[in-house]
């Protein structure tokens, strides 16, 4: 009852505030059309918009960046029907049979099957967020201290470099190169310069913002340039057919385990959307009757994949607010918006900080219902979008991006370090490794050093003292699993080869 | 050799040359913190231990099983098309990296070169700006003599250089040229397009950043360019 309450409190605040509306639709539509235009997506909106979020309250820096993640999820699936180009890599495996559907004159009916479920699939996993993230925090304050903490960090970074890259050891070593930028500047106990090579600039540390913008934003149009995206699409004549009751009544079983997986997918860190729309697809697959049948146009293959890649959202804010965690690379920006105010995320934010909590649980209730209804309206004004060359949208990023960098501190270096990471960037991505994980790296590194030098100070540096902290204990023990079983698919294991199609 | 390839070899390289020079670093500020027993230096001193093993167990894995990804979910769910994109545009080539990373070097030039020269002539105030005015102007000559021979290095290149002249040239004067050359790179070249293009997202950028938000841009710090962005803030404000 508790928590009706305060998403009804969160509710009012939200739609009394001329201000949280505007940046609520503005967070809605820009989501939806970042994560559409092929070339772009949600993180590079996000990562264009943080600088900016200074100037916002932190209630309305952290609902827009949540919104944003709710839509733009979504907003990949029109073009990945239409035109077998998926927004974002989360609705690749939307295209997968969407594109077929499109081929066999069933647009209509895959647009409306991915602005349903992808509603759907995002509102369960919020409400499931609300109700169990505040009672997650709650505990977490008695239970979690620096040991604790680092244990996760150490868990979290175990997960996220074992399905990040191409491969574990790409993945280990992006992470561990986001670890490694962290270290650059004063060390968190004794003060002592590290890697500063006697640049005042990077006594500081490497600021997190340029990075960020570096390696999303301008990574991606180093990359479209060696793809040349070209934006001459013909707009189709598009109609949004919701599938009928009895067609979701018979695919009841792929939304409800598509929710599950997308749920578990977005709880754990470093998974996220991607790989829970293309496990939410896999398991489709297996589970069906008729596996021949996907890849040729079959609306569960676009349900399982849609409901899976939104079910993931809601879940992702769970570790990063009832924790302090991010488990993704948009949650690693959210870290960036709550520090750009002085805060920090974590259980305390529930005491400290509970409006600006259920504003945000009511923004991304809203955000998802709203894909319903904004979602049916906008394909057409997206598709039309979609004709806009990537030329010209190009240097308008680029700009957008150098504004972003230069005005958080004024300091022209900070450009200069953003475009020497989109130039890193560039390379890494197509030498399959994830930038995702070094941004990862380099905003968990910092936490985990920090608790790992508070934890042992705490056991007199006794490392023994994990085992009387059983939470520690056992999340230490979960990372070793996960890095031991990592290493032995990785030198022993087949790749055997699960049945995803590629249309 | 299994299936290994130099490229591998050379990134493998690449990563422990890496470990090595960041580890030789690390005895910098390998000094004691009274409360904390591990001193500054052992957290990053693990990361490069951890990297180094991460790096051979990648060697390893190419030696074994080349290009292959660890699990086909994964590799499909991280595949961005930029290794395809780098693969099909064959800008995998060591004549690709050389040129690349040749043209990378014109921006850094641009951020030393004028400074040796003018303390090599004792040059100061005006005539150390020409200095900066002239390399500048030389160095974007051979940028764009360049730039079509290799289109992806350019525009890796151009916005460094944009970013390592802002400072002297100012955002004011020079993002016009920026947005025409991006537009350009990215194959556009119809001049109406690109002038109408450049003037709307140039005023478009103005008007939220200068007139509307109060952003402070760089406005340079070399005359004629300093004039022109002080003119366009007050002209804006």
């Amino acid at each position: 009852m508790d928590a009706f309450n305060n998403f009804l409190t969160g509710t009012i605040t939200l739609f009394s505030d001329p201000m949280g509306v505007l940046i609520f639709f503005g967070g809605v539509i820009g989501g939806m059309l970042f994560g559409a235009i092929p070339g772009v997506s949600m993180l590079t909106l996000a990562a264009i918009l943080l600088p900016f979020t200074a100037h916002l309250s932190p209630e309305h820096g952290i609902m827009l960046f949540s919104v944003i993640y709710c839509t733009g999820v979504y907003g990949g699936a029109i073009t990945a029907i239409l035109f077998n180009i998926p927004g974002a890599p989360e609705n690749a495996p939307t295209a997968f049979d969407g594109y077929p559907m499109t081929l066999k004159g069933q647009a209509g009916k895959a647009v409306g099957a991915a602005v349903m479920c992808s509603a759907l699939g995002g509102t369960v996993s919020t409400i499931i967020m609300m109700l169990a993230t505040a009672a997650i925090a709650d505990w977490a304050i008695s239970a979690f201290g620096p040991p604790e903490i680092f244990a996760l960090v150490f868990f979290g970074l175990a997960v996220a470099a074992s399905v990040g890259a191409k491969t574990f050891w790409k993945g280990w070593l992006s992470i561990l190169a986001g670890l490694m930028v962290a270290v650059v500047g004063l060390d968190p106990v004794g003060g002592i310069e590290r890697y500063d090579f006697e640049m005042p600039y990077l006594l500081a540390g490497i600021h997190f913002i340029p990075t960020i913008l570096g390696f999303f934003a301008v990574s991606e149009i180093f990359v479209q340039v060696e793809k040349k995206v070209k934006g001459d699409f013909v707009a189709p004549k598009i109609s949004v057919d919701f599938p009928s009751l009895s067609e979701l009544i018979a695919h009841k079983f792929a939304v409800i385990r598509s929710i599950v997986i997308g749920f578990f997918c977005g709880i754990l860190p470093g998974i996220g959307a991607t790989l829970a729309a293309f496990m939410g697809y896999n398991e489709a697959v297996r589970w069906s009757k008729t596996p021949e049948e996907f890849g040729k146009g079959k609306l569960e293959g676009v349900i399982s994949s849609e409901t899976a890649n939104n079910a993931a959202t809601g879940a992702a804010m769970i570790p990063l607010l009832a924790l302090g965690l991010p488990g993704g690379a948009l949650t690693a920006m959210m870290v960036g918006v709550f520090q750009m105010h002085d805060m920090e995320p974590g259980p305390l934010v529930f005491i400290n900080s509970a409006d600006l909590v259920w504003v945000v649980f009511a923004a991304m209730f809203f955000a998802n219902i709203s894909i319903l209804f904004i979602g049916f309206l906008e394909t057409k004004t997206i598709i039309n979008l979609l004709r806009i060359p990537f030329q010209f949208l190009a240097p308008m990023i680029l700009l957008l991006a150098t504004v972003g960098a230069y005005a958080v501190r004024g300091l022209t270096i900070d450009v200069i370090v953003m475009f020497l990471a989109g130039v890193i960037g560039f390379f890494l991505r197509r030498s399959g490794y994830s930038v995702a994980g070094i941004v990862l790296g380099l905003i968990l590194g910092k936490i985990g050093e920090q608790t790992f030098a508070q934890a042992m100070q705490m056991l007199h540096f006794e490392w023994s003292g994990y085992l009387d902290r059983p939470i520690a204990f056992g999340l230490l023990v979960a990372g070793v699993l996960t890095l031991c079983g990592s290493i032995y698919g990785a030198f022993f294991k087949k790749n055997r080869r699960p049945p995803i199609t590629s249309g | 050799m299994g299936q290994l390839r130099v490229g591998h070899l050379v990134e493998a390289g690449l990563w422990l040359l890496l470990c090595l020079f960041l580890y030789i670093y690390s005895f910098d500020f390998d000094k004691d913190i009274e409360i904390y027993k591990f001193g500054a230096s052992a957290w990053p001193r693990v990361i490069i231990l951890l990297m180094a093993i991460a790096a051979i167990g990648q060697l390893f894995h190419h030696w074994k099983k080349g290009d292959e990804s660890s699990s086909q979910i994964i590799s499909a769910a991280t595949d961005d098309g930029a290794e395809e994109a780098a693969h099909e545009s064959h800008h995998e080539s060591l004549k690709w990296y050389a040129s690349t990373f040749g043209l990378l070097v014109i921006p850094f030039a641009y951020m030393r070169v004028p400074d040796w020269i003018a303390s090599f002539l004792s040059l100061e105030g005006t005539s150390a700006h020409v200095i900066r005015i002239v390399c500048a102007v030389i160095l974007a000559g051979v940028f764009v003599y360049y730039m079509r021979r290799n289109m992806v290095g350019a525009m890796l290149t151009l916005p460094l250089f944009f970013a390592a002249l802002l400072e002297d040239m100012g955002f004011y004067s020079i993002a016009p040229f920026f947005i025409i050359g991006v537009m350009y790179l990215f194959g556009e070249r119809r001049a109406k397009p690109m002038a109408l293009v450049a003037g709307l997202i140039y005023g478009l950028l103005m008007l939220l950043f200068v007139k509307i938000l109060f952003v402070g841009l760089p406005i340079g710090n070399i005359r004629p360019f300093y004039d022109i962005g002080s003119w366009v803030v007050t002209v804006l404000q």
